[in-house]
């Protein structure tokens, strides 16, 4: 039955794209911060 | 048994405690433990999904739609696991006046939203073929819509008080919210037991499940899975935080220097 | 005492009071959170006709009975201690079956005909494969049972 699928696809398109959003969004803050983190202490 | 027998004594309870308020020690483990918790986690949960999509079996009356399961079920776990986090954090910010508790409540407010509301669509996405509706106001789905709205109270206290001052971490407001907020936590686990509800009572119970074996393993691997990167979700957000506040710290000595 | 100690205490005591009221509030909503009325609901509490309700339990089998224009069923709804005689007209949900749980939107006529005009499905806590279907399972062990 496609038509159950097409419910199936949807659910996990959602959970995969708001998984990964988080995911990268998480990543490229900690390494935003970090990085002028550890730029502060390197100019000592 | 004597009473100081009940502690290591106050001064080495006040050194365990502490060993992790430390952002340093913190960060030696949180360093690498970030990577270890997310590579694993993402492959148990895509293997996972795999499994759930290609290999299991339909179910006998719902048929493939079942299939979302494997991904409904983590979701309402790391909703509801993710607020408790923050109730746990919150007992111990507001008795220990742990540091990093008050950061680690933060931290876990939006990836535990997210997933409440990757709960609420993928219930409603399932809800339409089985029951005929998208959504309906029954105990289980309007009790899992209110810790929803208690994230987004939280994550607005929470950005109020960062921006007064608290160190990155929230307010000791915000970590009361957090404690009576988790209030929810039981009524949405006993809300389809307790009333009349279109949602089917839990599959998963002390008992054992009432999931065929067959379709159930790969939920293991989901959950699992999704519990390993929300872990490592919030280990970035914590470093983030406490990044910041080097930072911040560096900039207020320069000014005041 | 140290403060410490005063602070967990009253930490806990708050929070065990919090969610006792919490829950007590939350099963005292018990009638009026209920999303809908079981037949035994309908006959000890009564439900005036024309109140628009929702009814749900199961359909009883062998009850389903379509009417000559086509799109108008009739069916028996129980909870195993009451049943109640139902009326739909219009697209019934596919898992709508004999058997299985429905919920009905609607009200009852004068004659005690619960006249429904929306269904839901209603599913169980079991899942299992196809080939499972058909055996008996065992409320308590959750063990599944070749019918003879």
């Amino acid at each position: 039955m496609m038509n159950q699928w097409a419910f199936v696809i949807a659910a996990y398109a959602v959970t995969l794209a708001g998984t990964a959003l988080v995911s990268l969004m998480s990543w490229r803050g900690m390494r935003s911060a970090e990085r002028r983190a550890d730029q502060l202490s390197d100019r000592g | 048994m004597p009473y100081w027998r009940w502690s290591v004594g106050p001064a080495t309870d006040a050194i365990l405690m502490h060993r992790f308020a430390n952002p340093a020690r913190f960060l030696k483990i949180a360093r690498p433990l970030t990577g270890w918790l997310f590579w694993p986690g993402l492959l148990l949960l895509l293997s996972g999904a795999a499994v759930g999509l290609f290999v299991t079996p339909a179910d006998y009356l719902q048929g493939q739609t079942v299939r979302i399961l494997y991904i409904h079920v983590p979701a309402a776990w790391l909703g509801m696991g993710g607020w408790s986090g923050i109730a746990i954090a919150a007992l111990m910010q507001l008795v220990w006046r742990h540091p990093l508790a008050a950061i680690a409540g933060r931290a876990i407010a939006a990836p535990g939203a997210l997933f409440t509301a990757i709960c609420l669509m993928t219930g409603s996405i399932w809800g339409r073929p089985t029951w005929g509706t998208w959504w309906e106001w029954d105990g289980r789905m309007t009790s899992m819509l209110v810790l929803f709205f208690l994230y987004l109270g939280y994550i607005a206290l929470a950005n109020a008080s960062a921006r007064q001052g608290q160190q990155g971490g929230v307010s000791n407001v915000t970590a009361i919210f957090g404690l009576v907020g988790a209030v929810n936590i039981p009524i949405i686990n006993r809300s389809v037991v307790w009333w009349n509800s279109l949602h089917q009572g839990p599959s998963i119970t002390l008992r054992g499940s009432s999931i065929d074996g067959s379709l159930l393993w790969p939920l293991g691997f989901t959950l699992l899975g999704f519990s390993l990167l929300f872990g490592a979700i919030v280990l970035m957000r914590m470093r983030a935080i406490l990044a910041q506040n080097k930072v911040e710290a560096r900039m207020q000595r320069l000014a005041r220097g | 005492m140290k403060a410490k100690h005063q602070r967990l205490i009253l930490a806990l005591a708050a929070l065990v009071a919090l969610v006792g009221a919490g829950l007590l509030a939350a099963s005292a909503l018990k009638d009026e959170a209920a999303y809908f009325y079981a037949p035994n609901d309908v006959k000890t509490k009564g439900v005036e006709p024309g109140k628009p309700i929702r009814l749900g339990g199961m359909v009883v089998r062998n009850s389903l009975k379509r009417a000559a224009d086509g799109v108008t069923i009739h069916f028996d709804v129980t909870d195993g201690k009451a049943t109640v005689p139902a009326r739909f007209s219009g697209i019934a949900p596919d898992l709508f079956k004999e058997g299985g749980g429905v919920v009905a939107e609607g009200a009852f006529d004068a004659k005690g005909m619960f006249i429904a005009t929306n269904l839901l499905a209603k599913h169980d806590e079991r899942y299992m494969p196809r080939e499972l279907e058909g055996m008996t399972y065992n409320e308590t062990t959750h063990e599944m049972k070749a019918e003879k």
